[in-house]
């Protein structure tokens, strides 16, 4: 596309927007322009504070600083119906219709300023005539859960439309569509954007960014470290490193490389989804020595989740084997797992790593009250706890105020270190890290990473997935990257380049691309 | 200005405390109010019907014994909540634990007369654990939801128990109600009104706390309902501890029926579903779940209800004395919701919290 | 928002004391003589209109006729568990001498707040159990029963006749058996199909027994319940029926309500305060009739014959005279085996524990 007249008044300027939650600093001092008829890719890694930053522009959360500027004028925006007022609308990932109503009523649903008896017939009117003018092809009789995912997004946009929004906010648009539907997608923001319109795109998908956009602003750990017109990026590699960020290097402190016996083996693992279709998990295979780090690469959604989750338990398989501590331990239950000598780190902390309404010491002991450390005749020693958890907390440095402290007040690193602190403490020779460091800031990531390295230097077989390539190529020894539910391929980190996997990543085997 | 709902970044110590003393000013508040309509004297009222509960030897008597069942039916419930399986059938296994003991005493009478009282109140405990576990079975394996099914086995249990008393084991002579138990396997009272099922009540109040703060399973059971997926992941197995709670749940709900039929009503009559068991979800609700609050919740549960025979003797309606138990106990169930969130207004960037 | 709280808790001290003060003085000047205290406990609020409107309409009856001379405590809608035991020791300490309770199941608690309270009268109504100071009491109502099976049957083109019924009690299979035999004592081919509800009162049961009979071509629905449901159900269909406990044919207005069996509980309340008062009661099992006009018929509607009329006037005269009564003669059940035979007379015992059908009745009492 080609470059936007950037002279004119910005319709939206958010100058120096910061936004914590508890733990965790989403956005930090970010500033943001978007002009008339533009439309801006906000780029980066999941966690990355985009949806934050778009929400607090569409009234769902406050800024806890900073000001923002519609069309020149400072905006307090408290909720969806200001910001609607203003003109700007959000499509979110998931829609917001209701199934079994039509989509003029939809469309219509939760306006404010209609008469007791709507004018269907005028409502339809105007609905049939916007759908004509952008190419929407909605029409206003058919009922929603009759709708394909593309044409319930092409609702979404008709709904903001008809309401007056001359700013849409798309959150990830694309997820959820068939190449030809994204097609489509872009042909009616071009239309959009020739009457004036402006948008800005959520994505992580790089060469959407070419495709749609003219500026492309990266976010990175709640930071914006970049602004640019789109036609000024010369390599899509460039915005892949902008993405991942190439400035955090720390050194680790890591042996030579010896592995020994296998001890995690994936057989063909195969796992359908719930009422068929195409499987989450497809004939994944791989295996893992002791003394060896197995990291597990690939944009998120893409199985990995459901691979940790097989091997600790926590999912059936329709098929294969997995064999841990050369056990077959295929769907076997996750107390038969742990029993095996399985630590698991999950993917969201929060929700399946602690209880955050029970104490750090309680946490921390999750795993142990079960033994003889820890209790005797069913009864738990809370002397014994005690001194346990003041141990692991020492050791591990997590900062709390007390053992008795609820986990859900302690930041998002110190929650991760007592998960870390408790999964260590009892592994049993393999461990599974899902995103350990998604959402730290660099003291704790490096802290998970020198920790991740400990275990296999100890000889332990650990199995790291992340988002981030970095880290995979700084901490593990092997880098499988997952596409759909299949291992693309499995290289040796020493011989990996960012741009291979990268490609991996999005699904494209060769290198011819 | 606009108010809105905010959840709290930390739980506030102070509104814990502060809570649930305002709400139950509140709450004195509003009953005073609608007292002062029907023109009585609310501060009046409210010492008559504090001497109604309270204000003889004979008074506290009925209110402790009223006490009993109720907070029995509030641990039995309680224990299901920890879980977050939301029993509401407790009423139901009250009854089942009364049919259970009646079927006892009318045909077991090949026992020694030592052993029946035991043995009835061993299988009316069972019984009530059966019918609770039912649910949690139906939960656990295919996960039904159990709001529903706890609910409809009530009516089930209750109609059943209707048919025994009405039909098959009514009395010779009589209408509503079987034959009485022989006299020799009455629980005994102890202190005018107060029966020895109180014994059972406490013994009860002080092993389930054990067993909830100080043993693994009590651990685990915290973990599940505090966080289901984490506890999974754990390898706490989510199935088995429903199922063993709802036993266990059920087990304390029939024995609440069964002490109630042992030490009062001595048969299976009418009225028999006297609605313990809903009772029992306000207590375990209000005392957050706490074995020892309960006594004190239970009591004041049972003091509302025999301090409003007071409010009739001031020829106030019958209807008033419910009137005035509901609009006690709402405040203080909606004033939780402020220890969880606060209260913000809109105006500025300034934000006021309440 | 805190201040406000404080301000309107203030608010509210301050007129409360206010109005102690004032109530105080009013409570203070009304002790003079005495009156005796009188506690009645009712199953339900006299305002259901059923059961224990009449046993109101007998209180009130009673307030009259003793005037100042007594002081009546109501406690409406006391379940039948301990909880009445409290409510009768609560109306003791308030000094109640005598006390009336409505309900059968009231029966064992009463005793055992009478075995505690000697100097207590205790009047339960319905039951069987008694004490040197509890007497229990209740009206042959089987014998307006007949009666209005009399004009049920009359009245019925098909002689299919319903009958919902509460609970299986002797009280209710006598009135059943009653109605059965003054129906086929009109027409011998008449038949009495019940229904239970197991429930006193429960308006859409009721109404669901009676629609039940109706769509099995009854064409004469008469009723042991306490609404006007299944009354209004078989009017509603263009059918009769025949009310209970209060005049129906006034309270629906329409003519097609036959006639309802009715209560007269102050017959039996006043004689019994009077002697308490007067320092003579005795305990006794109490089973007043026609002769002590516990019980009576509503008038009856004029759709039925006036030469029908005096023959059921003629029955009932020969049934307060003593000349005759419900349960006399040969009986048989409805298996065709024989209960009674010719010339014996039922013993109050029998008809007090009743628990078959006679002939012609359709339906199990279990």
């Amino acid at each position: 596309m080609s470059e936007k007249n950037t002279d004119e008044t910005p319709v939206v300027r958010m100058v120096n927007i910061t936004k914590h939650f508890p733990g965790v600093l989403a956005n930090d001092s970010v500033d943001l322009t978007l002009h008339r008829g533009e439309v801006l890719a906000l780029l980066g890694e999941n966690g990355a504070g985009k949806s934050t930053l778009m929400n607090m522009l569409v009234g769902l959360y406050r800024p806890d600083s900073g000001e923002i500027y519609v069309k020149g004028k400072m905006a307090e925006i408290n909720s969806p119906q200001d910001s609607m007022a203003l003109g700007i609308g959000m499509i979110h990932q998931e829609f917001m219709l209701v199934g079994n109503m039509t989509v003029a009523e939809n469309i219509i649903l939760g306006m404010k300023d209609l008469p007791f008896v709507p004018p269907m017939a005028d409502i339809k009117a105007k609905i049939t005539e916007l759908s004509k003018r952008y190419g929407l092809q909605v029409y206003p009789d058919k009922v929603i859960q009759d709708l394909s995912v593309g044409e319930q997004q092409r609702v979404e946009i008709l709904k903001l439309l008809y309401r007056g929004a001359d700013i849409l906010i798309l959150d990830e648009p694309t997820a959820v569509l068939t190449p030809g539907e994204a097609r489509d997608l872009n042909e009616i923001l071009k239309k959009m954007l020739a009457e004036g319109k402006s948008a800005i795109f959520i994505t992580h998908k790089m060469d959407e960014v070419m495709e749609f956009s003219h500026t492309v602003q990266v976010l990175r750990r709640g930071k914006s470290v970049s602004s640019c017109p789109t036609n000024t990026i010369k390599r899509v590699q460039d915005l892949a490193n902008m993405m991942v960020g190439r400035d955090i290097l720390f050194s680790l402190d890591r042996g030579p490389y010896k592995p020994t016996d296998v001890m995690v083996e994936a057989r063909d693992i195969t796992v359908l989804p719930i009422g068929g279709g195409k499987p989450v998990l497809d004939k994944v295979s791989f295996s893992i020595r002791g003394g060896e780090i197995f990291g597990i690469a690939g944009v998120a959604g893409n199985g990995q989740q459901q691979l940790t989750e097989a091997l600790t338990g926590l999912l059936r398989v329709d098929s294969g084997t997995i064999l841990l501590n050369g056990k077959d331990m295929t769907n076997k239950t996750p107390l038969q797992v742990i029993k095996s000598g399985v630590s698991h780190i999950p993917a969201d902390r929060g929700r399946m790593g602690v209880v955050g309404d029970m104490s750090v010491g309680d946490n921390l002991s999750m795993k142990k009250y079960r033994t003889q450390e820890l209790s005797s005749h069913s009864v738990i020693n809370r002397s014994w706890v005690r001194k346990f958890a003041d141990h692991l907390i020492d050791v591990f440095t997590i900062k709390t105020p007390s053992q008795d402290t609820s986990v859900k007040f302690l930041s998002g690193g110190n929650i991760q270190k007592t998960i870390l602190a408790r999964e260590i403490d009892s592994c049993g020779g393999i461990l599974i890290a899902v995103y350990p460091s998604r959402g730290l800031d660099v003291g704790a990531t490096e802290a998970v990473r020198q920790n991740l390295i400990k275990q296999r230097d100890k000889g332990n077989a650990v199995l790291l997935v992340s988002e981030e390539l970095e880290e995979l190529l700084m901490v593990a020894d092997k880098i499988a990257v997952m596409f759909e539910g299949r291992i693309m391929d499995i290289v040796d980190a020493d011989k990996a380049s960012t741009e291979r996997l990268g490609m991996l990543m999005a699904g494209v085997e060769r290198e011819d691309v | 200005m606009r108010l809105a709902l905010e959840k709290r970044d930390y739980r506030s110590t102070r509104m814990t405390v502060l809570v649930p003393i305002v709400s139950l000013l509140i709450s004195f508040l509003l009953g005073a109010v609608v007292l002062a309509i029907s023109n009585v004297n609310p501060l009046q009222t409210y010492g008559a019907m504090l001497k109604g509960a309270f204000g003889s030897q004979t008074k506290i008597q009925y209110t402790i014994a009223k006490t009993i069942p109720l907070l029995l039916c509030g641990l039995a419930v309680g224990i299901a909540f920890r879980l977050k399986f939301w029993n509401i059938g407790a009423e139901g296994q009250y009854v089942a634990g009364v049919i259970g003991i009646t079927w006892v005493m009318q045909f077991w009478t090949f026992l020694p007369n030592m052993l029946l009282l035991p043995v009835g109140m061993l299988i009316g405990v069972l019984c009530g654990a059966f019918w609770g576990g039912i649910p949690g079975a139906l939960k656990a394996q295919w996960s039904v939801d159990e709001t529903l099914t706890t609910l409809m086995m009530n009516y089930i249990i209750i109609g059943y128990a209707e048919y025994l008393y009405i039909n098959a084991w009514k009395a010779p002579r009589g209408n509503m109600g079987t034959v009485r138990y022989p006299e020799f396997a009455w629980l005994p009272r102890i202190w005018g009104r107060v029966h020895s099922g109180i014994y059972f009540a406490l013994i009860l109040v002080v092993i389930l706390w054990f067993v909830l703060y100080k043993t693994r399973w009590g651990f685990e059971l915290n973990m599940i309902g505090k966080n289901r997926r984490a506890a999974q992941c754990q390898g706490v197995s989510i199935k088995r501890n429903i199922i063993l709670a709802m036993l266990v749940s059920g087990g304390i709900a029939g024995l609440a029926g069964v002490i109630d039929s042992a030490a009062v009503t001595h048969q299976l009559t009418k009225g028999v579903n006297s609605g313990y068991g809903f009772t029992g979800i306000i207590i375990a609700w209000m005392s957050g779940l706490n074995p020892f609050v309960s006594i004190v919740v239970a009591l004041i549960m049972a003091a509302l209800e025999t301090g409003s025979d007071a409010l009739q003797l001031m020829k106030l309606p019958a209807a008033m004395g419910e009137v005035m138990q509901g609009l006690i106990l709402i405040p203080l169930l909606a004033g939780s919701i402020f220890t969880e969130y606060k209260l913000v207004t809109h105006t500025s960037h300034k934000e006021a919290t309440v | 928002m805190k201040k406000g709280i404080v301000l309107l808790l203030i608010v509210l001290l301050v007129s409360s004391f206010a109005f102690a003060q004032g109530s105080k003085e009013a409570a203070s000047s009304a002790k003079a003589d005495a009156p005796m205290k009188v506690g009645v406990i009712y199953i339900s609020p006299p305002g259901d209109m059923g059961y224990s409107y009449m046993h109101d309409q007998g209180t009130i009856a009673m307030e009259k006729h003793f005037g100042d001379k007594i002081q009546v405590i109501r406690m409406e809608g006391i379940p039948e568990n301990e909880s009445s035991e409290r409510v009768m020791e609560n109306l003791i300490d308030e000094g109640c001498k005598v006390i009336f309770a409505n309900s059968y199941n009231y029966q064992q608690y009463m005793l055992n707040v009478a075995q505690r309270y000697p100097n207590v009268y205790f009047e339960h109504c319905s039951g069987y159990l008694a004490n040197d100071n509890m007497s229990n009491y209740f009206g042959r109502m089987y014998q307006m029963r007949y009666l209005s099976g009399m004009i049920a049957a009359k009245m019925s083109p098909t002689g299919k006749l319903g009958y919902v019924g509460a609970y299986n009690t002797p009280e209710v299979v006598r009135g059943i058996n009653a109605f059965a035999l003054g129906a086929r004592a009109i027409n011998p081919k008449a038949t009495v199909t019940v229904v239970w509800t197991n429930t006193w009162y429960d308006p859409s049961l009721e109404r669901q027994g009676a629609i039940a009979l109706l769509d099995q071509g009854a064409d004469v629905i008469a009723q042991h319940q306490d609404t006007t449901e299944p009354a209004k159900a078989a009017i509603e269909r263009g059918k009769y029926a025949i009310g209970y406990n209060a005049d129906f044919r006034g309270m629906i207005g329409d003519d097609r309500v036959l006639v309802s069996p009715m209560w007269n509980w102050g017959n039996y309340m006043i004689p019994a305060v009077q002697s308490a008062l007067d320092g003579t009661w005795k305990s006794q099992s109490y089973w007043g009739g026609l002769e002590d006009e516990m019980i009576h018929l509503s008038p009856i509607s004029p759709l039925v014959p006036a030469d029908f009329v005096k023959q059921v006037e003629a029955k009932q005269a020969e049934i307060h005279d003593g000349k005759w009564d419900v349960f006399w003669g040969a009986l048989k059940d409805n298996t065709g085996a024989v209960r009674q035979n010719a010339g014996q007379k039922m013993s109050d015992e029998a008809m007090l524990t009743m628990d078959w059908f006679v002939e012609g009745v359709i339906g199990k009492v279990n």
